[in-house]
């Protein structure tokens, strides 16, 4: 028996380790009722101290690393590379104040939604806090869309809390150590978001793809649904705030699943560059009112809105007065009344040709000069003779004012 | 291909290291397939674990050398990837076994016999992983032949240039 040990040894090395990583493997895979590409994510505490162990080991490295990188790049741009830093700041500040005008404009609107949504019992989480954290590694599998951050239980991180960018949602914290957390992407295939499409209103589930691109999966056909269409975060799923940029549509496949037809997987064009992330926002509290930190940025838009409403007022007026001065809207030898902008009998405003210097019969208004006991009308009565058929030899036209010291033509025979 | 008897090689040319490149090349490996796909972008179609198992597993030619080295790396990687532990372990295991046993009967010091062992490894790599995930797992997994073979050829060159560089850190009597 001894013998056979020793003679088989290294198939038996060979064989005892596969099986114990194939119960392994069984004892940590659980089908979840979301279908057959979803596992439960819930690690035991085996593999947990498993997952802490390697953390341990390459996260020290990474930390260096990426810390050694990123004293190089604060030593370059802060100390050498400062071209432009001014007109930059000049622009920042500018984009600063239009954002807080946007944003003082934006609340009116924002308490209005509140106070109905107190009314409906119904209310919206806002983020409330969030901590900034560097990327610093990553899971080194292309089939694992996992990376590393580094900040940890330390900094009150917690599993399932949502990490995104400005530009939109990056995935969630998976596993939490004490300095460090792993993120999983939302283009993993074994993440989940539920999120909705902005125009149609269609809701899904979005997970990633084995070429790591974000699907809603297992929607019903819709024609509406188009690309270029918005995707926001639904909020139903408890992690991610209703609201959020994901990205937009790229194109609608049908579901490979043999058994579903009529069901489509739609590809989203993620909004957050997934592939080159450096500095995330883990979103550690949210509450259904703003933070101080927003209040402190609404009350400076409020007042910085007070003067700005003033100056556009001082633009209106300066407006309104330049066109009370524009030629031909308003004559200052009519009293207002009568004004042809205000005159409701006059429904068009009538270009008059200029004075001839030499009327004949055919100047304007000549015929009546011409007529034997016709007086010299005034232009409004011109006008409204010119205005009724047959009052003059040419009635489509325009009437001018008589001057009386006008040497008149007698008619030829 | 040079075959010859396993014992006899074995006690002919026993290679020998100093304990730091034992710990510090695993460990040098695994954080940079962990650090490297960041600048990457995606296209990081290597396997620096791999080809470290694959090299010591072929010079040290003790197949439970190997073995457990494969089945060590394959666990490590996987606990970083957020996926269930064992995949990669189970593939790793199966390559650092045969790279050993294959080791007691070739010559080594050929390197167009390592760079074609190496090819022909990472490929069987990929192939265990995908059966594993979709066969024993049951889950749906999209997978890219084409992909896999790039990453095979990039393991090769990784190997073109890693294996001699590794040679020359050898205790030589």
């Amino acid at each position: 028996m001894e013998s056979f040990f020793i003679r088989y040894r290294n198939v038996l090395v060979l064989l005892t380790l596969l099986v114990v990583q194939i119960v392994g493997l069984a004892v940590q895979v659980r089908r979840t009722s979301a279908g057959s590409n979803s596992l439960d994510l819930q690690d035991g505490a085996g593999v947990r101290l498993i997952r802490l162990w390697a953390n341990a080991v390459v996260s020290p490295p990474e930390k260096l690393i990426h810390q050694a990188k990123l004293g190089a790049a604060t030593f370059w741009n802060q100390y050498i590379d400062l071209r432009h830093t001014q007109q930059d700041n000049q622009e920042l500040q500018k984009t600063i104040d239009r954002l807080r005008l946007e944003q003082a404009s934006l609340l009116e609107d924002a308490k209005q939604g509140q106070r109905l949504q107190a009314l409906l019992n119904f209310q919206e989480k806002y983020i409330y806090k969030t901590v900034a954290a560097q990327a610093i590694g990553s899971s080194g599998s292309d089939q694992s869309r996992v990376f590393t951050i580094d900040k940890g239980s330390n900094y009150g991180l917690k599993p399932d809390m949502a990490v995104i960018t400005p530009d939109g949602i990056i995935g969630k914290v998976r596993e939490v150590f004490p300095s460090t957390a792993q993120v999983l992407e939302i283009n993993d295939q074994s993440s989940g978001a539920g999120v909705i499409l902005e125009t149609t209103r269609i809701r899904g589930i979005l997970r990633g793809n084995a070429i790591g691109q974000p699907q809603i999966v297992g929607i019903l056909a819709d024609q509406r649904i188009q690309p270029g269409e918005k995707v926001l975060t639904a909020g139903g799923d408890l992690i991610f705030p209703r609201g959020l940029p994901v990205g937009v549509v790229e194109k609608i496949v049908r579901d490979p699943e043999p058994d579903r037809d009529g069901f489509i997987d739609v590809v989203i064009k993620p909004a957050a560059h997934l592939d080159r992330l450096d500095e995330v926002l883990v979103i550690t509290a949210t509450e259904a009112r703003f933070s101080e930190q927003q209040q402190q940025d609404l009350a400076t838009s409020e007042a910085l809105k007070g003067p700005e409403a003033a100056a556009i007022e001082e633009q209106k007026k300066a407006s309104a007065i330049m066109a009370e001065r524009l030629p031909g809207l308003i004559d200052p030898n009519l009293p207002p009344d009568q004004q042809p902008l205000l005159d409701s009998s006059n429904p068009s405003i009538v270009t008059r040709p200029p004075q001839a210097v030499h009327p004949d019969r055919f100047t304007p208004g000549g015929a009546n000069q011409a007529a034997p006991g016709s007086g010299s009308p005034t232009a409004p009565d011109a006008d409204k003779k010119a205005a009724t058929p047959g009052a003059t030899a040419n009635p489509a036209t325009p009437a001018t004012p008589q001057n009386p010291a006008t040497p008149r033509r007698k008619p030829q025979p | 291909m040079n075959t010859m008897s396993g014992d006899f090689r074995r006690d002919l040319e026993i290679r020998r290291y100093p304990i730091l490149v034992y710990a510090l090349t695993p460990l040098v490996a695994l954080v940079l397939q962990a650090w490297l796909p960041r600048f990457l972008a995606g296209y990081a179609w290597f396997d620096l674990p791999l080809v470290v198992t694959v090299y010591f597993a072929l010079v040290q030619r003790i197949p439970i050398q190997g073995t457990i080295m494969g089945a060590g790396m394959g666990l490590f990687e996987d606990a970083l990837t957020g996926h269930a532990i064992g995949v990669n372990g189970i593939a790793k295991t199966v390559v650092g076994f045969l790279a050993s046993s294959v080791g007691t009967r070739i010559d080594v010091d050929n390197h167009t016999i390592r760079l074609g062992l190496t090819f022909l490894l990472s490929l069987l790599s990929s192939a265990i992983y995908v059966a594993v995930y979709r066969m024993l797992l049951g889950l749906r997994l999209e997978w890219s032949w084409v992909i896999e073979l790039i990453k095979s050829v990039a393991n090769t060159l990784i190997a073109l240039v890693l294996f001699p560089a590794l040679d020359r850190l050898q205790i030589r009597d």
